[in-house]
């Protein structure tokens, strides 16, 4: 029984409750590094870390922080974190770091992880909070590689940095920020129906 | 001080490079609070004066404290922490000085520490009018420059939003594609047309 | 009659024509034109309007036929938004180009919104848009009239002005070359006289009235006019009126009853943000032509434009 409630813990973020497609949260870093997958990978390993950690460290700290002050020290746990993912990633992949550009210290306000913190790890034990932080990021990666997926195929005709059809001539415009609105808009339209069903 | 550059600031963030059409921060806020003009309208003047005043104290901060102390990489920590409670004191001042104007813009400035557009123009400032940890000529000058012209671009997109999600409301959209769907649809054109203004050069 | 009804919302204007009398009139009053860029550029175009004709009917047929709407495909709306999508395209682009701005303009920028009436933008300026910004190489791929598709490649008399301070006379051209549409452009958009003369036959039926495109001539002329390239008060006012698509945009396009605003100040008011945008664009922006961004632009302008210019209330003054 226990088990199983830990593993909904993990897999409501994945389909379910989706941060992206079905709560639309953290949408900032989401279209705008989505414009290859493997932008979007590295963006996945910084908000999947940060979320988790910041999870387990809010919900260890619960019972002894004030609840008028629980915003500004979740704020300082959040921006730690992303501060070491920062200077973790530019040690060893400078070339991501340049790509994510400005969304990489952005992370701190990704309404995702502030959202994760307030919802779920502040009145929940650790290894919820855990796992709750890593379901949350994997549906988070997941959404978005399917995005990235889609534009740098259609945006470039590549997946991964191959071609994969000669003949195909790519629509330009998505991977330009339109095309990143149109692709977001219809998935999200998408999944509606598909959860209606 | 060079009218070029200034110029290029404006139109780069009021229209090329608009923070929600182009650049994709502060989205949240944008479809939260697009659903009706009157709100929109005070949301944006709190951003364009959060993001402007922001941009002032975040210069300030980092030339005089950040550099000399060469601890840059607390760049993030430090920001998001001025800035949030820089909010909070004009949330104090503001509902201390005029409860009127608290009504309109006070409920907004609690979302807007979150809101990644104005951590998004500080740390932009940051980037873009420092060269090796020195500021360019007139940096300051350009920073609030850019700043509050990011302010107005934000808005500029969120009333143009909210008067087209008035007018959707009344509208027989097909079930699915109802509320957030046709708003990230409409954005997608509105930000196709804008740019038009890609290549833009006096 | 029962046409009448089916527009439940918008547009509010009391009107004696059903909708698609209205459309077919504006569709035959767009056909010289056509013909004449198919006499200039060839059979290729004719073909290209078919087949986006086509793809825009068909769209318009089978989304009401998945959403069990009533199908309105005869009223002529889907036509004559295939019909513009096409005007405004090159006459050399691969035939697959219009199919996918037939359905672009019909599915995303018509239907998402829920059909005939809801849209915000003009669904075939966002095409021409979408698909100028997806495949630029064939988007601004122009020829010479009369010349074979492959051979005789040319750019449009703006864009060569965009390159370099140059004058009417320098491209080779005279203002009845202009007026008469012997130049590189668009299908549609090339054959002023034709457009003027179908204009006209819609003013005279009042199908459209002169506000916007009067503001928006006469804005994008003065400005062209003031800040020319070479100087103040330099500009050539009717090579700016006739070398692009300001005719068929202003007078077609731009009127569309669905994304312009209701009140006569309010048609004003986005007439001369067009223009004012069309030459922002033209002058300095990296596009040679501005007219489809800056209409699509004052679209997403019209409900904040209507809300500020309110029409009056019926009954009261």
């Amino acid at each position: 029984m226990v088990k199983n409630n830990l593993w909904q813990e993990f897999s409501k973020g994945l389909f379910k409750e989706n941060p992206i497609f079905y709560i639309v949260l953290g949408l900032c870093p989401t279209l705008a590094i989505t414009t290859s997958i493997e932008n979007a990978l590295g963006m996945s390993g910084a908000v999947i870390f940060v979320l988790t950690f910041s999870n387990v460290v809010i919900s260890a700290i619960r019972k002894f922080v004030p609840e008028k002050i629980r915003i500004p020290c979740f704020i300082v746990i959040i921006a730690s974190f992303v501060t070491i993912t920062e200077l973790l990633m530019q040690g060893y992949f400078p070339i991501l770091v340049k790509h994510l550009g400005i969304f990489l210290p952005l992370i701190v306000v990704n309404c995702i992880i502030m959202g994760r913190a307030e919802a779920f790890a502040k009145n929940n034990k650790i290894i919820p909070s855990l796992l709750d932080g890593l379901g949350m990021g994997m549906g988070f990666s997941l959404a978005i590689i399917l995005i990235a997926g889609i534009r740098e195929f259609l945006g470039t005709g590549k997946i991964l940095g191959r071609i994969v059809f000669r003949c195909f001539s790519p629509s330009f415009v998505f991977v330009l920020p339109p095309g990143a609105l149109l692709t977001l808009g219809i998935l999200i339209a998408l999944f509606t129906r598909i959860k209606k069903r | 001080m060079d009218i070029k550059t200034i110029l290029m600031i404006i139109v780069s963030m009021v229209f090329i490079n608009n923070f929600i059409l182009s650049k994709f921060l502060g989205l949240c806020p944008f479809l939260g609070v697009s659903r009706n003009i009157k709100p929109a309208l005070s949301m944006g003047l709190a951003v364009i004066f959060v993001m402007t005043l922001s941009s002032i104290i975040t210069w300030l901060v980092y030339r005089f404290l950040l550099l000399p102390l060469n601890i840059t990489y607390l760049r993030t920590i430090v920001f998001i922490l001025v800035i949030a409670t820089f909010v909070q004191f004009v949330e104090m001042f503001i509902l201390k000085k005029s409860p009127a104007l608290y009504r309109t813009l006070g409920i907004y400035l609690p979302l807007i520490t979150t809101n990644c557009a104005v951590l998004g123009v500080t740390v932009l400032n940051i980037n873009n009018f420092f060269v090796n940890n020195k500021p360019v000529e007139f940096s300051f000058i350009y920073s609030i420059i850019q700043g509050f012209f990011a302010g107005i671009g934000f808005t500029l997109a969120l009333l143009l939003m909210s008067g087209i999600r008035e007018r959707l409301l009344l509208n027989d959209t097909p079930a699915c594609f109802r509320d957030l769907p046709i708003a990230f649809i409409v954005a997608s054109l509105m930000s196709l047309g804008f740019m038009g203004f890609s290549g833009f050069n006096f | 009659m029962e046409d009448n009804l089916l527009v439940s919302f918008w547009p509010h204007i009391q009107m004696k024509d059903s909708i698609s009398k209205i459309m077919w009139t504006v569709f035959m009053c767009l056909v010289p034109a056509g013909i004449a860029g198919v006499y200039f550029f060839g059979l290729h175009s004719l073909l290209l309007i078919f087949i986006s004709i086509i793809t825009a009917v068909l769209t318009e047929g089978s989304i009401q036929l998945i959403r069990k709407n009533k199908i309105t495909i005869y009223d002529g709306t889907a036509a004559l938004t295939g019909l513009l999508l096409a005007y405004n395209l090159p006459p050399t682009v691969p035939f697959w180009i219009p199919i996918i701005g037939s359905f672009f303009a019909i599915a995303i920028a018509k239907q998402a919104f829920g059909g005939l009436g809801r849209n915000i933008f003009n669904p075939a300026l966002s095409a021409r848009v979408f698909l100028l910004l997806s495949w630029p190489t064939y988007m601004t791929a122009f020829v010479k009239p009369f010349g074979s598709a492959d051979t005789i490649s040319s750019a449009t008399p703006l864009s060569i002005l965009k390159e370099g301070e140059k004058t009417l006379s320098d491209i080779g051209l005279t203002y009845m070359d202009l007026f008469l549409g012997r130049r590189a452009g668009c299908i549609g958009e090339v054959a002023v006289f034709l457009l003027l003369l179908g204009a006209l036959v819609l003013l005279f039926l009042k199908i459209i009235t002169l506000h916007i495109p009067l503001s928006f001539i006469f804005v994008l002329a003065i400005f062209s006019w003031i800040f020319d390239k070479q100087g103040l008060f330099k500009g050539d006012v009717l090579f700016s009126i006739m070398s692009g698509g300001v005719i068929l945009g202003a007078f077609f396009m731009a009127t569309d009853y669905v994304t312009s605003p209701l009140t006569k100040k309010g048609k004003v008011v986005f007439g001369i943000g067009c223009g004012l945008l069309t030459f922002i664009i033209r002058r300095f922006a990296g596009y040679p032509e501005g007219v489809s961004f800056s209409i699509l632009i004052m679209n997403a302008f019209s409900p904040l434009i209507d809300r500020i210019f309110k029409p009056p209330v019926y009954g009261k003054k």
